[in-house]
């Protein structure tokens, strides 16, 4: 029975309550009948009824057969499809004679081959035999669309999935059909590569074989392969993820579709970013340094002895410098064995943390339905946790009003705003936290720029044996031995420093040469598609790792449960075992089992955590000069830098300058200027940008060089 | 002296939405250029404000946008149905044969480009070819000679 | 055009130069402007209810009901956009054309009158590019108005011109097309009065249609009803083309009988030849055979044949054409036209002309002609928009109509009329279009 918020229909006899607004695909699939569709896919926006596979008989309407795809249920309705309609079942069979009829029957070696839903609506809908006799459209094939993407024209139905995709959702504009009618096919301009952040998810839309991706093509068959749900370690997002394994091999990251977090897109960093995995120069043994000869390979044996060593002599004189990157359980083991075992407090952290927000905290999906989004901090939404910046796209379409600066009014008035800190200062999160509070802000969150800090703040914070120690512990002086624990801390130019004045240095890294000529002891790493665990991310959303491949090195957990025993602290070398001595301090005791594959955020906490009140760095320097704002580009670090495919997507030597900076000194997009402080300079391309604030510089850190906070375009 | 870019931000203004002057701009571009060469297509890009595969897209939909290089002036003969019911045939071969080209293609000279080109909306005053966009009415073989007589001359 | 059996849209053209605001108000040009104004929006609207108009653009749905759809600004406080239909492209019809290049102050008041009905101040002419003479017309009679702000008001009025695409006539691929994408119909509903032109409240009405506005209010709406018969009030301006002595546009009051038409004001068949079959309403209606014309020219007596108006364009055929040949060219249109959006029309049509050309060789087989039935069987009621749709129409009705010729191609294994036959190979339109792009190396 209907209801006023939902309506009752009949799908081939089956009465089914929905509702109201249901699509009549998802009300069919409610009453268990299954509608085919090629074209249709909700998240690419308003259906557009092209491919015609979804026909069915609908009264009340015209007595042709109507595309379900494109109707919503309606109270009354009588719905027949191919089941029950003979209708709607030739309609079915003729839409597959005329997509088979230039669609190339190359099953056997198409890489889409056991998993393609033109296949199997084939077998079950289509016609027996071919009744087209004539040459079939041909075209050049497979060509590149990019790199990472090759194109069989040939193969492709014109769903127009793709390059709705480019144009809806990432709104890149740069994937596209061109020409008309039988001659349409998809492109790029100019046979450019397709060069965008999310290029990759055309690949997953496509419904044939048309769109592959390179690094996956003749790897596998979807009868050898295995998918491990897992969720992706790239950035502080946590998109879920499987990983596809093959004989021990990740083969190809996919995405698993959480509504809350990613809505089923990856960028390409967190799609293809898996080979460094098989990086030439992966660390497999331990490093040791000897003399001045360099490394030399090690047994574990003798590392944990070395490392036991380092740890003794230090005496308590240890700094530890974190990722980020660690899963929660490593970094407690870590911290358990330097805080509880050699009272050793002192450690750096990538970045600052904070629970303030835990007040305002909402799902990543709530930006969706925003009525106001702002953008605060300077820095680029879409290189630091790329999934955010769809969501705020997606925000704009619906009609919410997106600002890059604060504008305090607006905040206050709007009846859904939502808070999104991205960029250096905000203390962690308790900047825009306090902004939330004052301005009433439906949510709020904060970038962090690593994918766990969250989770590894919250775990060495969970190891402290004794009363938090207030002020926080200072670093000994001098510095006895350095940990940097993974590779992010080891780029760290300021963790680089402290490794200067240390007397003997740790490290934990996944290649060879990161930490040559600087480390005493390197050990292998192992990466977040090697680990089982857990991650926080920046929704505060605990989600688990898992395992897809054996590492080539013992993990982490593995050897710091060892070298605990040597100093007589216990750690488990099973991550559910350390994560319930975790959550019981830090996760309000959730067991490891129940953090399922889609893991529910935990709800806010309802007193806010005081926090002072500050507003965000003004734009313009105090001097007059201009602001500049360094950030770590999406596509660098050191798995991307691991992957061939991955290079013509790092970041071009360009500055972003807002329009209106451009235009008071004359310079058009493309120019090249020089921007200089305190004796430096750099010349680079200059990009305008409509979302950039007034008297605010960005350039991707690699092309910063030692250019201060405050700067001025030479002109 | 205003500049393609000035003159489309002016084409912009008569729509409540930027993206409507695609089509007014690209013609704009075509005029310049001759054709919708890739830097055409960027040029108009950069004047909307959109991608240039997004001008492509756009431009390749329509018969009126050339994707590639033409002649400087294009010849086209309806050959739909009532155009081909009073000889279009016969006049687009006397195209062919005066211009010493095949139909879609352009003389060695790069002065004329010569196309069948569908139902032109004078199907009454049959047949009817386009000459640089003028129409002719009633052009019968005879009349060709004329036509691209008139076309050498007035280079 | 002496012989135009009514002039209501036409009125005028042979006594006056009514491309110029001073003639055409010296005959009481824009006279019903000023008494629309002095109405009410819906009391427009209901006189244009009761001259039962029907729109002159194809589908013939009544102009009074559609613009009723039209939510009131207090509903829907987007600005309303009328938006007006000159894309004619359909073979056989160039009757916007003179309209637009004779009497383009009657067409623009017309205009503004219906923006006065859905009260909208925004109007948008979308010409397809190819007219460029009555483009001009329109743009100088546009000057002339920008000149009398007590004939324009507030509204205005953008003629924006089209670039080479039939489709772009169909309502939703036009509102597409005009917001600067490619011309692919959308679905509906939405219908465009409620969600067109920027997802906003708009009409859609064709040249003609508009034209004949000013003579209903001028008249009243029931008096205009008088013309014409039941279901097809008025006149109509119809495009006779082919294959007959004095072809043109004449103005006749609905429901004229076809032989009229075409032996009377068309002056018959040239040559001594007779006539094989006429084309009523544009190359996407149903083909007619040369003994049905005893028919009245209006929508009903037309449905009963199971053809239509369409868009008035009538196209007779000589006992030389063969049908096959006029298949082809059909057939190459609309796979030509197709925008490539719906799997059966971008596939189909495509098909289809592959199928005609054996059948024209003399190549196919039996099966063969069962299978071009079939494949527009299957076009028929699958595809988006009705370009498909009509294409498959069209072909079955000559193969319906003319069998035993479509037979005789396969009996004899060739055409029967060759190069005898007018439409014999005839080329088919070409792109100036680069090629597909070649394949490049990035890695
Ligand atoms: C493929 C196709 C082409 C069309 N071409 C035209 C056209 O060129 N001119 C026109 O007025 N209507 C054309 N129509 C009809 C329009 O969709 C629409 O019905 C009409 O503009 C409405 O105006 P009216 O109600 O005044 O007739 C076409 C329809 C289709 C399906
Ligand atoms: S490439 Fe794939 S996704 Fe794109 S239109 Fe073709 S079939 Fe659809
Ligand atoms: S799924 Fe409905 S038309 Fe494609």
């Amino acid at each position: 029975m209907s209801t006023p918020e939902t309506v009752t229909l009949t799908i081939d006899g089956v009465s089914v309550e929905v509702p109201r607004g249901t699509g009549l695909v998802e009300a069919a699939l409610a009453a268990g009948i299954e509608i085919p569709v090629f074209c249709y896919e909700p998240r690419l926006g308003a259906p557009v009824g092209a491919c015609r596979m979804c026909l069915c008989q609908v009264e009340p309407g015209p007595p042709k057969p109507q595309a379900a795809c494109t109707l919503t249920a309606q109270d009354g309705m009588v719905v027949r499809t191919a089941l029950t309609s003979p209708v709607a079942a030739e309609a079915q069979n003729a839409t597959l004679e005329f997509i088979l009829v230039n669609h190339p029957l190359d099953c056997p070696v198409c890489d889409k081959g056991g998993e393609c839903p033109l296949q199997d609506l084939t077998f079950r809908y289509g016609p027996g035999n071919t009744r087209m006799t004539f040459p079939k459209r041909t075209f050049e094939k497979p060509i590149p669309v990019s790199p990472l993407i090759a194109l069989d024209r040939e193969r492709c139905i014109l769903c127009y999935r793709c390059t709705r995709f480019s144009e809806v959702v990432a709104e890149d504009g740069q994937l596209v059909a061109v020409n008309r009618g039988a001659g349409s096919m998809i492109a790029t301009f100019d046979d450019e590569p397709y060069r965008a952040p999310f290029s990759g998810n055309v690949v997953e839309l496509c419904p044939v074989g048309a769109l592959t991706s390179t690094t996956y093509r003749f790897e596998a068959r979807p009868w050898e392969i295995q998918d491990v749900p897992t969720v992706c370690g790239m950035c502080p997002v946590g998109c879920n993820v499987n990983a596809t394994t093959r004989e021990g091999k990740v083969k190809r990251i996919l995405s698993r579709n959480h509504p809350e977090v990613d809505d089923g897109w990856l960028c390409d960093k967190g799609r293809f970013a898996y080979g460094h995995l098989h990086a030439q120069d992966r660390l497999r043994d331990p490093l040791l340094r000897v003399r001045r000869r360099g490394f030399e390979e090690v047994s574990w044996e003798r590392a944990l002895d070395e490392a036991e060593r380092l740890l003794r002599e230090a005496a308590g004189r240890i700094v530890t410098a974190l990722s980020g990157s660690e899963t929660v359980e490593q970094a407690y083991a870590l911290a358990k064995l330097l805080r509880q075992g050699l009272d050793a407090h002192a450690a750096v952290f990538c970045e600052e943390i904070s629970d303030a927000l835990d007040a305002f905290r909402v799902p990543l999906s709530a930006i969706r339905d925003a009525d106001l989004v702002a953008v605060l901090g300077d820095a680029p939404v879409v290189e630091r946790a790329p999934i955010v910046d769809l969501w705020i796209k997606d925000a704009r379409r619906r009609g919410a009003r997106v600002l890059h600066e604060l504008d305090e009014g607006a905040v206050q008035s709007a009846d859904r705003a939502i808070l999104v800190w991205c960029g250096p200062g905000g203390h962690g999160g308790a900047t825009v936290a306090a902004l939330a509070q004052r301005l009433g802000a439906a949510g709020a969150f904060y970038l962090p720029e690593t994918a766990n800090g969250r989770g590894v703040c919250d775990a060495w914070a969970a190891a402290a044996d004794v009363e938090p120690t207030n002020p926080e512990p200072t670093n000994p002086e001098p510095i006895g031995l350095l940990i940097v624990s993974g590779d992010e801390a080891a780029a760290n130019p300021d963790v680089r420093a402290l490794a200067e004045q240390a007397e003997r240095v740790l490290v934990v890294s996944m290649f060879h040469g990161v930490a040559a000529g600087w480390a005493d002891l390197v050990l292998p790493g192992t990466s977040y598609l090697e680990r089982d665990g857990t991650y926080v991310n920046l929704e505060g959303r605990v989600q688990r790792l898992r395992r897809a491949v054996i590492p080539p090195a013992p993990d982490e957990l593995a050897w710091l449960s060892k070298l605990a025993e040597r100093f007589g602290v216990e750690i488990q070398p099973y991550p559910s075992a350390v994560f319930e001595e975790v959550s019981g301090i830090a996760f309000g005791g959730i067991p490891f089992g129940e953090i399922g594959e889609r893991t529910p955020l935990p709800a806010a906490t309802t007193e806010p955590a005081a926090a002072a009140v500050e507003a965000p760095p003004p734009a313009a320097a105090a001097d007059g000069g201009l602001r500049l704002v360094r950030y770590r580009a999406l596509f660098s670090g050191p798995a991307v830098e691991r992957i061939p495919e991955l290079q013509f997507q790092r970041p071009r030597p360009e500055i972003e300058l807002a329009e209106a900076d451009a235009r008071s000194r004359s310079i058009r997009g493309g120019d090249e200027i020089t921007i200089r402080s305190n004796g430096t300079s750099v010349r680079l391309r200059a990009r305008l940008s409509r979302e950039l604030r007034a008297g605010v510089l960005r350039v991707p850190e690699e092309y910063a060089g030692d250019l201060q906070p405050t700067v001025e375009i030479q002109t | 002296m205003t500049t393609y870019y000035d003159e489309v931000q002016e084409l912009k203004q008569r729509y409540p939405d930027r993206r409507s002057a695609v089509l007014p701009a690209l013609r704009l571009a075509q005029a310049k250029h001759g054709h919708l060469s890739t830097d055409a297509l960027r040029e108009c890009a950069e004047a909307i404000g959109t991608t240039p595969a997004y001008c492509e897209a756009v431009a390749s939909f329509y018969d009126m946008f050339h994707l590639a290089p033409v002649g400087r002036h294009l010849v086209e003969v309806c050959t739909n149905i009532s155009c081909a019911l009073v000889g279009a045939r016969q006049v687009l071969e006397a195209f062919e044969q005066e211009l010493d080209v095949t139909a879609g293609e352009t003389t060695e000279d790069g002065a004329v480009t010569l196309r069948p080109i569908e139902c032109l909306g004078g199907c009454g005053w049959a047949t009817i070819v386009a000459v640089d966009h003028g129409y002719r009415t009633h052009v019968q073989p005879d009349d060709v000679p004329g036509i691209v007589q008139e076309l050498r001359d007035g280079d | 055009m002496a012989t135009d059996s009514k002039r209501i849209v036409l009125a005028g053209v042979d006594e006056h130069d009514l491309t110029k605001l001073a003639d055409y108000e010296s005959i009481g040009g824009y006279s019903a402007l000023t008494k629309a104004r002095a109405m009410t929006p819906q009391a427009v609207t209901d006189e244009v209810i009761a001259s039962e108009l029907r729109g002159r653009g194809g589908a013939f749905f009544p102009t009074g009901r559609k613009w009723s759809f039209v939510p009131k600004p207090d509903q829907n406080p987007n600005p309303h956009y009328l938006v007006v239909n000159a894309d004619e492209s359909e073979p056989g019809s160039f009757k916007d054309n003179e309209i637009m290049a004779r009497v383009p102050h009657r067409f623009f008041e017309g205009c503004l009158i219906a923006a006065h009905a859905v009260e909208s101040r925004h109007i948008f002419v979308y010409i397809r590019g190819e007219y460029t003479g009555p483009y001009e017309v329109l743009v100088s009679a546009l000057e002339e108005l920008e000149t009398r702000p007590d004939l324009r008001g507030d509204v205005t009025i953008v003629v924006h011109r089209g670039a080479g695409a039939y489709i772009c006539g169909e309502e939703t691929a036009l509102l597409e097309s005009l917001e600067g994408k490619r011309g692919q119909p959308r679905t509906k509903p939405p219908f465009p009065a409620v969600q067109g032109l920027y997802a906003s409240p708009t009409v859609v009405n064709n040249v003609e249609t508009l034209a004949t506005v000013p003579a209903i209010i001028e008249l009243g709406g029931a008096e205009y009803a008088k013309l014409g018969v039941p279901d097809s009030r008025g006149t109509r301006v119809v495009s006779i083309s082919g294959h007959v002595e004095r072809p043109g546009n004449y103005e006749i009051e609905n429901g004229l009988s076809m032989r009229e038409l075409i032996y009377g004001l068309g002056g018959g068949i040239p040559n001594g030849r007779t006539l094989k079959a006429v084309i009523p309403g544009g190359s996407s209606t149903v083909i007619l055979r040369g003994d049905e014309i005893d028919v009245g020219y209006d929508f009903t007596s037309l449905l009963k044949l199971n053809t239509a108006m369409g868009s008035a364009g009538v196209i007779a055929l000589d006992d030389r054409c063969c049908m096959v040949q006029l298949g082809i060219r059909v057939s190459e249109f609309y796979e030509h036209e197709s925008c490539g959006k719906c799997t059966p029309c971008r596939e189909g049509t495509r098909w289809m002309t592959q199928i005609l050309r054996r059948l024209e060789s003399g190549e196919a087989v039996q099966s063969e002609l069962d299978l071009l039935l079939d494949v527009c069987d299957r076009i028929n009621g699958k595809c988006l928009c009705p370009l498909g749709e009509t294409a498959a129409i069209a072909v079955a009705s000559y193969v319906d109509k003319f069998r035993a010729e479509f037979q005789a191609h396969i009996d004899e294994a060739g055409c029967p009329f060759g190069d005898s036959s007018p439409l014999h190979d005839v080329p088919a339109p070409v792109s100036l279009h680069a090629s597909s792009p070649a394949a490049a190396e990035f890695v």
